[in-house]
């Protein structure tokens, strides 16, 4: 055995080699505990509610995620379509038969169909399916049975515009080809609708046993082929695709699959997709600051402790251990409890709030949440507890009772480093996680310590200068007020991170939030498009925007088109360019058929990025042109170089006079170069008109007007296409205003929790001062100075982070024009601010409304 | 967002549903150079083809490729003393052409070859309502150049359209140049429709070997003219 260090003492008894005992080391954390439980709760409850808001987070994120993909499918009804426009070889058809665990077929071509009833023709899509497509999404029928049973029988299932127009009924009965179907069903919506194609014609669905039979199919017809599959789950749809796309692509085949559909239908599945990782990130964030500013105030309040068990002989690893202990325990049971509270949110909340949203949200149990959720509290709670836990390790008992626990050697410590790196790479791993992709897991980490670091920066200041700045010409009340904010065991650091950091993520989801949801427009609103007129000939322009007129119909555009060609850029000829590759001219671009308009003025959705629009062109001279951005990049084109157009046979020379920025986010007529007036005026030309129907009966009568009067004119009614696509935007829009809801609330009470903490920082100076004779007024005046100073500065800091976040988000993360009303953020300014006044007078409302003596007694 | 595939809508749609896409190459545009060149040359006679992308050329790699310049080679070979100038473009209606038949007319013709009639067919457009538009051409062309000797190429639609819409568009082109006195070619696709092999993926537009037979099917034709 070895010698005792001190051997004089009374204390050389003490064995500093001694085996560490951890029955010990787990009662003795259990005793300190033990203290004071209403304190220990609220910590506890700071790390419930961190946790709590980050289960409740993900579970939503993933379950909502996983309903949009679901109802995602239904753009397409099945996992994998696979078409072509001929019948398959025997290889090919050999491929198509051995694929998926559930196929179906159908052939589909236009066709004139003719109504019984009111003896008239239409062209229609003819659909010939067999199999049980749809397998995501229902055909919806009325009555609602056809959708599913018009297979077994000689029926069809008939667009419902289309039987509006024919003023066709349910049982009647239509001709397609040779053979009599009877209408078992109008056909209200369908999935797999939203291709180009099914755009031509309304659609009429048969069977596919008749096909032959309506003697349809000969030589020359033109049938697509379409296969539709179903795979099990755990089949990868999309890499089994790419791995048959050569094979098919030989035999002319194309296919399609929910992923790719997303991709290429509506950019709001990947901002929607982004967003919920987005809200992710900032769950983890929440939960962080939840718990980290319990712990970390937590421990500092234990410094008396540790230093009064030092100096009964406890060594410094045995109480680094024991605390270490305690913590774990407390972030175990905080974890614990706060995953349980959010999934109790998470099945509560839509139960409770169903009458309300417009859509379901499934609520099954997400394990993967809550073992995230209490990892997570588990690792943040020890992290942030070894930060002051280590500098206890270095310091004699001596120093750690004079509560000189200035971090003046500690900085140097590198333990206290390594603390730090694990805590970078554990929120770069959970960003990970939540980002799934390494790159912007860091860039977010990053992100958050320059947050982190401006708000500490922030705070330092505010230290450094409201010393400076406290005058003693100043009342007493403010003088005390602002002292708090820099005087030894001040919070000035601690709130305004926690303060600042939830105030920049509550305003950073909300201003996202507002980007996304004004890019998630519907076709259903009054000024969207949903049906486009073309092939309107100059003489009938009037005619037909009269009729559309008298409908009552708004006339959304109207616009001339005119088919051209590229002959020349500053001189140079196709076959220039294709010598001279240095040129940078797409060889694309001269064989590209251009549709061209001409106008006046800019639409609301054209701005000029550089050069100057000219309206009019000036007879004998070149004529002044507007380049679409990616078309001027494309013949690599500036402002002031010449283009020669062919227009049906007429060279015309123009000039780049200005280059456009078109905003392509909206059904409307859109043009890569636009002529102005008094140029094109004579050309051959069409016109193409947009309107928006607000039902299929209106829809019904105006086309049946228009083909009577204007046969030629060609109307494409997107109504049925856009209904599917609609309902899931509309979704998408609800998901993401709640999710933002829902964070902000989180967080809220996440800042409520965290300002809540503090409850005990003031306790012993507020009994002070009132035993010394301050007034109740007057030490809520001190509180509530010192708590508006705080959040205000914190808030506005917050405020400012978030901005730039977003701002940086936009323009990197969603690709889109940073363009957000400022008035709801100022509003979010003053709540929180007052917010943080508000839970500061509650924190010391206890110690005024009591008598100061009993205050001491039970906090001593 | 659902825009790509709405601006899809209307900048594709327009074209592709008029049954022709947008990248056949600048042939159809050429009518103009091609009849200063036919003026200078004063002892050459004109022969204006009118018509849509299978005149154009759609999805050809070169405009020498389409059957009006497959058929200007056997004229040119044959030593006859006239000039074709294409006024093929894509996705043209016969209403359509209507509009832009005064535009052509500009300069004289010798042959007026009429090739109409397909994109109205796959879009269902009433018979009599291409009719009406077909005879409103061939007046134009009768009213401005008397003298003008006509020809008509008649076109077919898919059967998958249906028997009585087939027939009615089939017998429309024969009427026609039976009332106004023109040469028929009876169908110009013979031999080439719904061939895979002689069409391009998308099924309705002839490839290089399609386009010769074309021009085989209208110089069959149109020699006893010229």
């Amino acid at each position: 055995m070895i010698k005792p260090v001190m051997n004089n003492a009374p204390m050389d008894t003490v064995n500093f080699k001694r085996m560490i005992n951890f029955g010990w080391l787990f009662k003795m954390a259990l005793r300190d505990s033990r203290r004071n439980r209403g304190r220990l709760l609220l910590f506890i409850s700071s790390i419930v509610f961190g946790i709590g808001a980050l289960v409740a987070i993900y579970s939503f994120r993933y379950n909502i995620q996983n309903d949009v993909n679901e109802q995602a499918a239904s753009l397409i009804g099945a996992d994998l379509t696979i078409n072509g426009n001929k019948e398959p070889d025997a290889t090919m058809q050999k491929l198509l038969d051995g694929l998926g665990d559930d196929r179906s077929q159908e052939r589909s071509f236009p066709s004139m169909v003719y109504f019984i009833r009111s003896q008239s023709t239409r062209l229609v899509q003819v659909k010939a399916l067999q199999g049980a497509f749809p397998y995501y999404g229902e055909l919806e029928t009325t009555p609602i049975q056809a959708g599913r049973e018009f297979k077994a029988g000689k029926n069809a299932l008939v667009d419902k515009t289309l039987m509006l127009q024919f003023n066709a009924k349910v049982n009647d009965s239509i001709k397609v080809g040779n053979e009599t179907f009877l209408i078992a069903g109008v056909l209200n919506k369908a999935p797999g609708q939203t291709g180009i194609s099914s755009g031509i014609a309304p659609v009429v669905y048969i069977p596919m046993q008749y096909l032959d039979k309506t003697g349809l199919i000969t030589v020359g017809s033109r049938i697509n082929y379409s296969y539709y599959y179903k795979f099990g789950s755990k089949t990868d749809v999309e890499k089994l695709a790419k791995k048959l796309d050569p094979q098919l692509d030989k035999a002319g085949f194309s296919y399609n699959t929910v992923e790719g559909k997303k991709e290429g239908t509506s950019r709001s599945f990947a901002d929607l997709s982004n967003f919920l990782s987005l809200v992710g990130f900032i769950a983890l964030l929440l939960g962080c600051v939840g718990v980290a500013s319990a712990i970390n105030i937590y421990i500092r309040e234990k410094i008396q402790s540790i230093a009064i068990m030092r100096c009964m002989g406890v060594k410094a690893s045995e109480a680094f251990l024991i605390y270490l202990i305690q913590i774990t325990g407390i972030g175990l049971i905080g974890s614990v409890a706060g995953a349980i509270l959010g999934t109790s949110i998470q099945h509560l909340l839509p139960y409770v709030l169903k009458d309300f949203l417009p859509i379901t949200i499934s609520v099954s149990i997400s394990w993967m949440a809550i073992g995230q959720g209490i990892l997570l509290g588990l690792i943040i709670s020890i992290l942030f507890a070894l930060l002051p836990l280590i500098s206890i390790r270095n310091i004699s008992p001596l120093n750690t009772l004079r509560l000189s626990f200035d971090d003046t050697t500690t900085m140097r410590d590198p333990l206290r480093w390594l603390v730090y790196v694990l805590m970078l790479l554990f929120i770069a791993s959970f960003s990970y996680l939540q980002l799934d992709s390494w790159a912007s897991a860091a860039v977010f980490t990053l992100g958050i310590i320059i947050a982190f670091l401006i708000l500490t920066a922030i705070a330092w200041l505010l230290i450094r200068f409201t010393r400076l700045l406290v005058m003693s010409s100043w009342s007493y009340i403010w003088r005390q007020g602002f002292a708090n904010l820099y005087r030894p065991n001040n919070q000035t650091i601690i709130l305004t991170v926690s303060i600042g950091l939830s105030t920049a993520f509550i305003c950073t989801l909300f201003l996202i939030q507002q980007l996304l949801i004004s890019q998630v427009t519907l076709s259903t609103g009054d000024n969207q498009s949903n049906m486009i007129l073309f092939d309107i000939q100059t003489p009938q322009k009037k005619g037909v925007a009269d009729l559309t007129r008298k409908e009552g119909l708004p006339i959304l555009s109207q616009v001339p088109m005119i088919i051209m060609r590229l002959e020349k850029v500053n001189g140079k000829t196709a076959a220039d360019a294709k010598k001279d590759s240095t040129l940078n001219i797409s060889q694309n671009s001269y064989n590209y058929e251009y549709r061209v308009t001409y106008r006046d003025s800019l639409t609301s959705s054209e701005t000029i990025t550089s050069g100057t629009w000219v309206g009019k062109a000036e007879p004998g001279k070149d004529i002044p042109v507007s380049a679409e951005e990616r078309f001027a990049r494309r013949i690599n084109a500036k402002v002031g170089d010449k283009l020669v157009f062919n227009v049906q046979g007429v060279l015309m020379n123009t000039y780049i006079s200005s280059i456009r920025k078109v905003n392509w986010n909206k059904i409307s007529t859109n043009f890569q170069v636009v002529f102005p007036t008094g140029s094109l005026e004579d050309a051959p030309q069409i016109h193409v008109l947009l309107t928006h129907v607000p039902s299929n009966t209106v829809s019904a009568k105006y086309q049946q007007a228009v083909v009577k009067q204007y046969p030629n004119v060609s109307i494409i009614d997107l109504g049925l296409v856009l209904s599917v696509l609609d309902e899931l935007l509309g979704k998408i829009g609800y998901v993401i205003k709640f999710m933002t809801g829902f964070s902000i609330i989180t967080g809220i009470i996440v800042l409520i929790s965290s300002v809540r903490i503090s409850k005990y920082q003031r306790i012993q100076e507020s009994v002070l001062l009132r035993t010394l004779g301050g007034s109740r007024k007057q030490i809520f005046a001190i509180t509530a100075l010192e708590y508006l100073f705080l959040g205000a500065l914190s808030a506005l800091t917050g405020i400012v982070i978030a901005v730039g976040s977003s701002w940086l988000l936009a323009k990197y993360s969603f690709d889109m024009a940073y363009s957000v009303n400022f008035l709801p953020v100022i509003a979010i300014f003053f709540i929180i601010t007052l917010l943080t006044v508000v839970i500061g007078l509650l924190n010391s409302r206890g110690i005024l409304n009591r008598s100061p003596l009993e205050v001491l007694r039970s906090n001593a | 967002m659902l825009h790509k595939l709405k601006i899809a809508f209307v900048l594709a749609l327009t074209i592709t549903v008029a049954g022709c896409g947008s990248k056949s190459k600048p042939n159809d545009t050429t009518a103009q150079t091609d009849t200063t060149k036919a003026a200078a040359a004063s002892s050459t006679k004109t022969i204006l083809v009118f018509g849509d992308s299978l005149t154009a050329g759609y999805g050809l790699d070169d405009q020498s490729e389409s059957y009006p310049s497959v058929l200007q080679t056997k004229i040119d070979s044959a030593k006859l003393p006239y000039t074709i100038v294409n006024g093929g473009l894509s996705g043209e209606t016969s209403a359509g052409g209507k509009s832009r038949i005064d535009w052509l007319l500009k300069q004289h013709v010798d042959v007026f070859v009429l090739e109409l009639g397909a994109n109205d067919g796959l879009r269902g457009i009433p018979v009599e309502e291409t009719e009406q538009n077909l005879q409103t051409i061939i007046d134009r062309v009768k009213a401005k150049y008397p003298k003008a000797k006509l020809v008509m190429l008649g076109m077919q639609v898919p059967p998958n359209m249906g028997a009585t819409y087939v027939t009615a568009f089939k017998e429309m082109f024969p009427k026609l140049a039976t009332k106004n006195n023109m040469t028929l070619v009876p169908f110009l696709l013979q031999g080439v429709g719904g061939v895979r092999t002689l069409n391009q993926k998308d099924g309705i537009h002839p490839t290089a070997a399609g386009a010769k037979i074309l021009a085989t099917n209208v110089w069959q034709v149109i020699k006893g003219i010229l």
